[in-house]
C-alpha cells in the first residue's frame, strides 16, 4: 500500500513535468502593437477575435466617427443669445478635439514626485495635435447652460495616401 | 446674297453689350488673407480673433471650393463676414482646422485647454453687385 502510493505521487510529479516541458509558446503580433503570449494553438483564435473586433479602414468600407462635445456658458453674458453662442463654440471645439483623439491618439506624460516614501505631488498631462476636415455638425442642444455637439467624420481609406 | 451675319457691326454691338453686362456683374476681385483662431479654456471659450488682410503679394493657386454671401453693396469684407458669421465657419471647417490640446491633472485637478486654429490662408473675393464669392487658393 505505501509503494503504491509512493509510485502514484512519482508518475504524478512526472505527468506535471511533461506537461511543463510540452507547453511550447508563441508570440504573435496584434494588428494594434500589442504583444500576446499564449500556449501553442491558442493564438490563432484569439488574434482572429481581435481582427474581427477592430475597426479596420479597408478600401471598401468607410468608418464613421461619431461625438458628443460639450461646452459651458460664461457667467457673465449679456444675452441668452450670446451664452448659446459663446458655449457652442466650446461644445465645437471639444467635439474637434474628441475626434482628434479617436483618429490620432493622445500623448500621454506622467509624473510622481516621491519624498520619504510619500508621493507628494501626481501630474498626468495629455495632449492632442491634429488637423481635422470635413467634420459635421450633426446636432446641437443647449440646456441649463451646457451646450452639446454632436458632431460626426466620415474617414475613407481615399483620403490618406499610401 | 448677303448673309444675315453680314451686319458685322449690329453684332458686334450686341454682343459687347451682352459682354459688359456680364462682366459689370462681378465689379472687382481681391486676394485676402485670412486667419482664425479661438481658444477653449476648461470648457468655456476664451478668446477668438478673425484676421482678415489684404495679401501684399499675389497668392498663387486656383480658387476651388467656393461660398457665397447676399449683400446690400457693402464692399467691406469684414463687415460682410460678421454678418455671416456662422455659415463663415462652418465653411472654414470644411477647409480644415488645426486642433491642440493641451490637459493637466495634477493633485486632482483638472485644467484643459484647446486650441482650433485656421492657419492664415490666401482666398480670392469676387464682390458683386448683390453678393460676395469667396474661394480659397490651392
Amino acid at each position: 500500500m505505501k509503494y503504491s502510493l509512493v509510485l502514484a505521487a512519482l508518475l504524478s510529479v512526472a505527468s506535471f513535468a511533461a506537461n511543463g516541458n510540452g507547453e511550447k509558446r508563441e508570440v504573435v503580433s496584434a494588428p494594434s502593437n500589442i504583444t500576446i503570449v499564449c500556449p501553442a494553438g491558442e493564438c490563432k483564435k484569439s488574434s482572429n477575435a481581435l481582427k474581427t473586433e477592430q475597426n479596420v479602414l479597408t478600401a471598401q468600407k468607410d468608418i464613421l466617427i461619431s461625438v458628443v462635445g460639450q461646452g459651458v456658458a460664461p457667467v457673465n453674458t449679456s444675452s441668452p443669445a450670446q451664452a448659446y453662442a459663446l458655449a457652442k463654440r466650446a461644445a465645437i471645439a471639444d467635439a474637434y478635439r474628441l475626434i482628434a483623439e479617436k483618429v490620432k491618439g493622445v500623448r500621454i506624460d506622467g509624473q510622481d514626485l516621491v519624498k520619504d516614501m510619500m508621493v507628494k505631488r501626481s501630474t498626468v498631462r495629455t495632449s492632442v495635435a491634429a488637423m481635422v476636415r470635413n467634420a459635421n455638425i450633426v446636432e446641437t442642444t443647449f440646456k441649463e447652460g451646457l451646450c452639446e455637439v454632436e458632431m460626426e467624420i466620415t474617414l475613407s481609406r481615399s483620403q490618406f495616401p499610401q | 446674297m448677303r448673309s444675315r451675319d453680314g451686319n458685322h457691326s449690329f453684332t458686334l454691338s450686341i454682343s459687347t453689350i451682352i459682354f459688359s453686362l456680364l462682366y459689370a456683374s462681378a465689379l472687382f476681385a481681391d486676394e485676402y488673407i485670412i486667419s482664425y483662431r479661438y481658444t477653449v479654456k476648461d470648457a468655456i471659450l476664451y478668446n477668438e480673433t478673425l484676421d482678415i488682410s489684404k495679401a501684399m503679394q499675389k497668392c498663387s493657386g486656383k480658387p476651388y471650393n467656393s461660398i457665397i454671401f447676399n449683400t446690400t453693396k457693402s464692399q467691406n469684407l469684414k463687415d460682410i463676414l460678421r454678418a455671416n458669421e456662422e455659415k463663415f465657419l462652418n465653411f472654414l471647417s470644411k477647409l480644415g482646422l488645426d486642433i491642440r490640446y493641451y490637459d493637466t491633472t495634477s493633485d486632482s485637478i483638472n485644467r484643459s485647454t484647446t486650441v482650433v486654429i485656421l492657419p492664415s490662408k490666401c482666398f480670392k473675393v469676387d464682390f458683386n453687385e448683390n453678393f460676395v464669392k469667396i474661394a480659397p487658393l490651392k
